[in-house]
């Protein structure tokens, strides 16, 4: 089919509706039969100076003599133009997407082929620090918003043909670009498989965040407090969980990668684990399960133990905290979620508010809650110290806060009404959500239950590297799942 | 769906271990208070090799077909298969209210008198029903922390009881009768439960090994033995007074000033209890629908819970749920001659195959 | 529907289940010994409650029994009363002839008693000294500790002493006894088993 830039141009400005960032530049290439030739490109997207330089200096200044439009377009393609990055559409429809994206879309009037060139110069954030998973000794990059530099970044680490990336475009309005990453001798096809099939049935319209798309990654009928897509800024961290099989998904326009499968016991791993010798890293990593059950019971066993059974107290402790209790007007269990969601609301404003303002918060929620309110009998001193320890705690294992946060309140409320015997109760039927909970047919609490010896190297503790270099992981070989390792053939 | 994945056959094992291990968490003075320990350990032996009988023919059922009871139902006798769903859901049934009788008994007395046990029970079954939903596969993967807790509860309860054995008052002469012998026999056959539960979920299980089931009687075995030890010469005739003798010996059990470890006897106890009767609403649910059907689960949940108001104020009816020789008589038609019939079924099918 | 309906009878479950129970840890009357002596010709039951202040807070309750004295103290004196710290008993060498084998037995039937809690007989200079300070308890519980460990035959706890009286064949048994006459000190105490009814199981 030979493209005609009238035609084009026209369709692209009633799509457009004439919008002011499309730019369709016309011009007239040397050549004896006068043929013109179009540069489409998106304001604010490409980089002037590089499309001048690598595309229209050398499309005009080339002598084309006799040439007819295709023998142009074949010669534009491969003899004129200065740039490495040309992609050759398939249709016209294409154009939208790659100009929309930062590509430059030149074609030959009268010819069969459009190219896509990359001339990116949209402005993003530059590579820094990830906030959410800062480490002491591992890389101080993390990703951006932009999916090309992230790519970048996956490569430079995993020096290996066997890296692959795959293309997928997401939401209908948005049409937003993401890549699966894998390695290809490691990835399960049925993983894969499914993992398409999924973001396949993925009927958004616009996706702006990896968020958006991990409830669709998620299995259907596991428990939903906790999430089976892990989330990474870190690239040496998404490397390292593509030697174990997974896949990494990452989309255009955000930092997050998510990861598939996750498991539960990966919220307690980080990349210093693996820098640090590993006593130290044992220590760390109890420390943080020590955190995590700190965090999630403690506020609803003081509440269920003040409330129904005081004897279990330390007699030097029973009497502090039923004096402290005493004071104040509200029960126990009241005392405690109020507590806890202040603390909330503290924690939600110190993330929106300005940074000039932050130190007033901070000042104002130390005094006003920390000191006053107990001094004044509101709250009680034993009461803020378990809230603010949980907090704390919560915050060790920053992925989990979400979960923590909810099992917290609830465990409180059944403590409140219930007591030890609720809270019992309560913690076997979390735990059988975890147990049943899949994450892409492998089990979320794998390692753990099922239960595997030798896996448990890097769980609790992490064995020195070189036993556990001695045999690698495959997700799709965790027993259990429900991932067949299917013959490449 | 992770119900039709098979699992390994020493987590469902491991899983019918605390099982039978809940048994003497919840014993009610039922052992004859003349017994010495050396005649209660002979009782356990004989009461447990009872019990491996009562696994045989399931363990030769899933040796020789891989299955059980249900499955080969659906599979060799599908004109019976409804009655023999009728009889297990019947067992199940039975077995559910034969154990949540005493817990509920033993929470409400020590622990929440002023609550209408009935409450209790409908929050009990409530949780019990969302775990069966998830089915037997879910359940074992839990009985791997509920086995680390029990482990650390009785390491607990053992090791803050040392300082109270008197073993010179207490000694290790043997003493009993006949009929000590009989009812303390019969008490120790209790756990053959385990073996309906494997005869109706054994066809979900992969490796499995005719030791495993040796193991998991040897150490409930052991588990009673040192229950027994404790309760005679740590609270000797104290705990002739006290209805739970285990519940007595967790309330002894101290670090120096540091006790309270009756908390972790409670919550073990709960477990142990909530296992127990989520796993026999899967079978029910195993046997009479789909696994984890939630209909079927719901409605015989209800049917637990309807029989178990009317025990509390029917004490008739609580007699007939608490009587022992009807547990055993079942147990021993669900256990030993369903199975065996399928045994036969399954030969004589595959004669007519070959 | 089906879910929010099963949510909602979980969670109205939860809160009929326990509200009703609740002790509060602010409101409870903990108890956290117990002494016996006898006052004006009556057996009089001091019951010390659990607290920061340097002198304890007893409440005299006159009563024929342990049983008796927790009822009386429960409906008229203290409310919220909760035996189930109780960490010492302290009979008077005078009453513990006729109280002691019916207490200890009382005791034993009640599920939030602690069995390992010390039972110990003294004079009366020793229950005048408990209603001074709170530090006479842990004076008292010290050298209980001391006396067991130096002679493992002396019962200190209500579990040993229980047992002893079940057991039949002995005739005497050892019980700690605290003396105070210029300071608190604990000797063996032997009682006899002919002086006491007999403890019928």
């Amino acid at each position: 089919m030979n493209y005609s830039i009238n035609e084009i141009k026209l369709d692209l400005q009633a799509q457009f509706d004439n919008s002011a960032d499309l730019s369709v530049r016309v011009f007239t290439l040397k050549s004896v039969l006068r043929i013109q030739a179009a540069v489409i490109t998106m304001e604010g997207l490409v980089d002037k100076e590089q499309l001048s330089q690598s595309v229209l200096n050398p499309l005009l200044s080339f002598d084309y003599g006799t040439k007819d439009s295709a023998a142009v377009s074949d010669t534009v393609f491969s003899s004129v133009m200065a740039s490495s990055d040309v992609i050759k559409l398939s249709c016209a429809d294409e154009i939208v997407t790659y100009i929309t994206s930062g590509f430059a879309v030149l074609f030959v009037d009268g010819a069969d082929e459009l190219y896509a060139v990359g001339v990116q110069g949209y402005s993003f954030r530059g590579v820094s620090e990830p906030e959410s998973e800062v480490v002491q000794r591992g890389s101080r990059e993390g990703f951006t918003e932009p999916l090309r530099v992230n790519m970048s970044m996956i490569r430079r680490r995993m020096k290996t043909p066997d890296l692959k990336f795959e293309q997928m475009t997401v939401g209908t309005d948005s049409k937003t670009q993401l890549m699966l990453c894998y390695l290809q001798s490691q990835v399960s096809l049925d993983l894969l498989n499914k993992l398409k099939n999924r973001l396949n049935d993925c009927k958004l319209e616009t996706v702006l965040a990896s968020g958006y798309l991990s409830e669709y990654l998620e299995d259907k009928g596991s428990g939903s407090l906790f999430s089976g897509v892990g989330i990474s800024e870190r690239p040496d961290t998404v490397c390292g969980k593509l030697t174990e099989g997974r896949i990494a998904v990452i989309v255009d326009g955000t930092p997050a990668v998510m990861i598939v499968p996750h498991l539960f016991v990966e919220e307690f791993q980080s990349v210093d684990d693996y820098s640090n010798r590993t006593y130290y890293a044992a220590f760390i990593r109890l420390m943080k399960y020590l955190s995590f059950f700190v965090s999630v019971f403690l506020p609803g066993l003081y509440v269920a133990l003040a409330q129904f059974h005081p004897e279990y107290f330390p007699t030097w402790l029973l009497i502090n905290t039923s004096e402290s209790l005493a004071k104040t007007p509200f029960p126990v269990t009241v005392e405690v979620l109020a507590i806890t969601v202040v603390y909330e609301i503290m924690k939600e404003a110190g993330l929106r508010i300005p940074k000039s303002l932050g130190h007033a918060v901070s000042i104002v929620g130390a005094l006003v809650i920390g000191d006053s309110a107990v001094n004044a009998g509101i709250i009680s001193a034993s009461t803020l110290m378990v809230v603010a320890t949980a907090a704390i705690c919560g915050y060790v294992t920053s992925p989990l806060y979400p979960p923590i946060m909810m099992l917290r309140l609830f465990f409180i409320v059944v403590g409140g009404f219930t007591g030890l015997w609720g809270i019992t109760l309560a913690t076997a039927v979390v735990l059988i959500g975890m147990c049943a909970k899949t994450s892409l047919g492998v089990p979320y609490l794998s390692s753990l239950s099922p239960f595997s010896l030798r896996r448990m190297r890097d769980v609790f503790i992490r064995a020195d590297w070189k036993r556990l270099s001695r045999h690698t992981i495959r997700v799709q070989k965790f027993p259990e799942t429900e991932v067949r390792d299917a013959d490449r053939g | 769906m992770q119900t039709e994945v098979k699992f390994s056959s020493k987590r469902f094992l491991l899983a019918l271990l605390l099982c039978a291990c809940s048994v003497i968490l919840l014993q009610n003075n039922n052992l004859s208070p003349n017994a010495s320990f050396s005649f209660n350990a002979i009782c356990i032996a004989s009461g447990l090799a009872i019990c491996f009988l009562f696994f045989l023919p399931s363990l030769i059922l899933k040796k020789r077909t891989d299955s059980d009871v249900p499955t080969l139902a659906r599979r060799y006798t599908p004109k019976l298969r409804i009655p023999v769903a009728i009889f297990y859901s019947l067992y199940f049934v039975y077995g559910a209210l034969y154990f949540l009788l005493p817990y509920i008994d033993m929470f409400h007395t020590k622990y929440f008198p002023g609550v209408t046990p009935c409450l209790i029970t409908l929050l009990m079954l409530i949780c019990c029903a969302y775990a069966a939903c998830k089915g037997v596969n879910v359940i074992s993967r839990f009985g791997i922390f509920l086995f680390l807790f029990a482990l650390l509860t009785n390491i607990l309860m053992f090791g803050g009881s040392l300082s109270e054995l008197d073993l010179g008052h207490y000694g290790f002469e043997f003493r009993g009768d006949v009929n000590s012998f009989v009812q303390n026999t019969l008490y120790f056959v209790t756990p053959s439960f385990i073996a309906v539960i494997f005869a109706c979920c054994s066809g979900v299980t992969r490796n499995f090994r005719f030791r495993q089931p040796v193991f998991t009687l040897i150490f409930t075995g052991l588990k009673y033995a040192a229950v027994i030890f404790f309760v005679r010469f740590a609270l000797g005739d104290y705990a002739g007074r006290q209805t739970y003798p285990a519940f007595v010996l967790s309330r002894v059990a101290h670090f120096g000033p540091f006790a309270g470890i009756e908390s972790f006897y409670l919550a073990l106890a709960t477990m142990s209890v909530f296992m127990i009767i989520s796993l026999f609403l899967c079978c029910i649910s195993r046997g009479a629908c789909t696994e984890g059907n939630r209909k079927c689960v719901i409605i015989f949940t209800v049917i637990i819970f309807a029989l178990y108001v009317t025990a509390t104020y029917i004490n008739s009816v609580k007699e007939i749920l608490s009587n022992p020789v009807l547990l055993l008589l079942l147990t021993f038609a669900a256990a030993v001659m369903l199975p065996a019939a399928y045994i036969f079924v399954g030969r004589k099918s595959n004669a007519k195959g070959n | 529907m089906r879910r929010a309906i099963s949510i909602l009878l979980t969670v109205v479950t939860v809160i009929f289940t326990g509200c009703s129970n609740s002790r509060q840890i602010e409101t409870a009357s903990i108890i956290k010994n117990v002494s016996v002596d006898r006052r004006g010709g009556q057996v009089v039951y001091t019951f010390y409650r659990l607290t920061s202040a340097q002198k304890p807070w007893g409440i005299d309750v006159p009563a024929d029994s342990f049983e008796q004295a927790c009822a009386l103290a429960g409906e008229k004196f203290i409310p919220n009363l909760s035996l189930a710290k109780l960490e010492l008993l302290m009979l008077s060498e005078d009453v513990y002839e006729q109280v002691m084998q019916d207490d200890v037995d009382y005791i034993s039937t009640q599920a939030s008693f602690s069995p390992i809690a010390y039972v110990t007989i003294c004079d009366d200079g020793a229950i005048d000294r408990i209603k001074e300070t709170n530090r006479t308890q842990t004076l008292i519980e010290e050298q209980l500790i001391l006396i067991k460990k130096n002679n493992p035959s002396v019962n200190i706890n209500y579990l040993s002493i229980f047992n002893n009286f079940a057991r039949e064949g002995e005739e005497s048994f050892t019980v700690p006894y605290i003396s105070s006459e210029k300071e608190l000190k604990v000797s063996e105490f032997k009682i006899d088993r002919e002086k006491m009814k007999k403890f019928s199981k």
